[in-house]
């Protein structure tokens, strides 16, 4: 079996925050600026004094913020080597280093007066490096205000994967058939045993779309067995990269949500129409299903779909997008993630 | 001479058809010791309704979840039935039937049945009487989708979506859709609160629904001489009074 690589951001609290994340980047940025615009506020003594500190504030730490990004970018795959205390100081002293140089380099710009001496270059160093200091601290107490919602959501995602209303109906329709067509009875409880084992296997490591995509159809093979006709699924993976990487278990979790409560409650049934696609540097889901159902009343159904979300939004940060469309008939999911590929080391 | 005990008649009603067939076979396995005989099975409720006004059964196993009209709102309507079966409900899980039948003390069966429940839920059946439709309507919040009306022996159906309004006369209701009236013997207090939804009160003895409120017209009385408010409903030329206390209703619809 090939390598998987886990691409999560940081699950544990001691690693350092990926940074070619463009959560972690923009969260980065804003920070940074916001502290600016408090320095500012605190010494300004009118608007327009305001406006011309900031552009003095600007001048100097914009192309320190940047360049400090730009390393750590290029960096990043080095500085995940070290171990959490030695990557701290890494970035620490980076961030003074590069503050100290392009306050050098800027020269005249940044001391008109001509005064820079010793003082000014330790005040820039140091100040570089705190504020380093102040994002880490702050990316590790995200990290680990979310950790609890980690571990809540493997159970809930484990949770909602082993839907006792879907364990038990299917169970009940192996039965159905094994005195009749023992095969197929035989098959049915292969199939249950392979989704169960990923689901207790659950790792948080990423796994090939074409693996995703076959658990996905033992699942529905499973279904079909108990609905018959009334279960239709097509699917659309002209365009999809078998060696794309998804979250584990991402699509079952959808599918069990759009039988439940679309095809189910349908005397004739329904189609289910599932797409994936690469388009550019992201992967597309799209999923779309009838939906009878207005007054929805059962949790399990937002449970499973708050549940995908959030451990999106934990493993990518705003590079994941996750729209659903809900209309009077029909129920359409839309999930984009980034583009990445199975390493084949 | 000795008598002979008639078998029991069961039917089966599930939607999905290995659960149809273990039902079946786990009969077939109970009829070694207790003579019964499968007379039917229906996919839905729908279905069940149309064949056990056809044929009659003494037990009728019905699943708590399928499409559209579920095993409670199928045991309101086998009611009516001239001779209304016993009826044993069957589900694999659903957690709020189950704490329901629980608190009402109903009999009711797991999936997967096990052979021995079955045995004896259907030994129980003979002397059992059927669930009233009172203790049914408790076991769910979710209105019925039909009215239904007991017609020469047949349950006749009428889509809750298609009644215009309700009207209390002496001991029945009147149903009123565009093309018919029925007569139905519940209480109209009854049905407000179940479809409170779709019904809203305009007068002590009169509810109608919503979506069909075309207009509201003021009408001067031909024998008091006093005006008042009355409903125009969507296809029906009959105008409805609206009593004082209801008259906010012309306000929120108008």
């Amino acid at each position: 079996m090939p390598k998987v690589q886990s691409i999560n951001q940081n699950l544990q609290p001691d690693t350092l925050p990926n940074f070619r994340n463009m959560g972690v980047t923009l969260r980065t940025v804003l920070l940074v600026n916001g502290m600016a615009l408090l320095v500012g506020l605190a010494e300004a003594v009118s608007w327009i004094d305001l406006a011309q500190r900031m552009i003095d504030i600007s001048a100097l730490l914009q192309p320190v913020l940047l360049s400090n990004l730009l390393l750590l970018f290029v960096l990043d795959p080095l500085l995940k080597r070290l171990n959490y205390r030695q990557g701290v100081a890494a970035v620490l002293v980076l961030a003074g280093l590069v503050t100290l140089a392009i306050y050098r380099i800027g020269g005249e710009l940044y001391s008109p007066s001509g005064e820079y001496g010793f003082f000014h270059a330790v005040r820039n160093a140091l100040l570089g490096s705190s504020i380093a200091a102040l994002l880490l601290a702050y990316f590790r107490l995200r990290v680990s205000a979310l950790s609890p919602a980690v571990q809540e959501s493997r159970m809930q995602a484990l949770h909602a994967r082993i839907r006792p209303h879907f364990l038990f109906n299917s169970i009940n329709a192996v039965l159905g058939i094994i005195r009749a067509d023992p095969r197929r009875a035989e098959t049915a409880l292969e199939d249950m045993s392979d989704l169960f084992r990923m689901a207790m296997a659950y790792s948080g490591n990423m796994v090939p779309a074409r693996q995703e995509v076959s658990l996905a159809q033992q699942y529905l093979a499973l279904e079909q067995l108990r609905l018959g006709e009334r279960l239709k699924v097509t699917w659309h993976m002209e365009d999809m990269p078998g060696d794309a990487l998804l979250p584990p278990l991402m699509l079952q979790p959808l599918l069990e949500n759009a039988v439940y409560h679309g095809i189910e409650p349908l005397t004739e049934g329904g189609i289910i129409d599932i797409r994936l696609y690469r388009s550019g540097n992201e992967m597309h889901l799209e999923m779309y299903n009838p939906c009878q159902e207005q007054g929805d009343h059962h949790a399990g159904n937002k449970m499973a779909l708050t549940n995908i979300r959030e451990r999106l939004a934990l493993q990518f940060d705003i590079e994941a997008r996750y729209t659903v469309e809900s209309g009077k008939d029909f129920y359409r999911v839309h999930i984009m993630l980034p583009y990445l590929k199975e390493e084949n080391s | 001479m000795t008598i002979v005990e008639l078998p029991l008649t069961v039917f089966v009603v599930d939607d999905e058809p290995p659960a149809r067939n273990r039902i079946k076979e786990l009969l077939g396995d109970c009829s070694d010791q207790l003579p019964l005989e499968v007379v039917g099975e229906a996919g839905n409720g729908r279905e069940a309704l149309a064949k056990l006004s056809e044929i009659s059964a003494d037990v009728v196993l019905v699943d708590i979840r399928m499409p559209q009209m579920d095993g409670i709102e199928l045991a309101k309507h086998l009611n009516k039935l001239p001779k209304p079966p016993v009826v044993i409900f069957t589900t694999a899980y659903d957690s709020y039937a189950i704490k329901a039948f629980e608190l009402h003390a109903i009999d009711y069966l797991l999936k997967p049945i096990r052979l021995g429940r079955l045995f004896d839920a259907l030994s129980h059946a003979r002397t059992a009487v059927p669930l009233r439709t009172e203790e049914l309507r408790e076991l769910t919040p979710e209105p019925r989708k039909n009215l239904s009306i007991h017609e020469r022996g047949k349950v006749h159906l009428i889509p809750i979506q298609e009644v215009l309004y309700l009207r209390a006369e002496l001991k029945y209701v009147t149903v009123r859709t565009v093309q018919h009236e029925y007569l139905i013997e519940e209480p109209l207090t009854a049905l407000e609160k179940e479809f409170a939804t779709r019904f809203i009160r305009i007068h002590r003895n009169c509810l109608v629904a919503k979506d069909e409120i075309a207009g509201f017209e003021k009408v001067t009385g031909e024998e008091d001489g006093e005006t008042h408010w009355t409903v125009r409903l969507k296809g029906l030329s009959e105008m409805l009074p609206i009593s004082r206390r209801q008259q906010f209703i012309v306000k929120e619809f108008g």
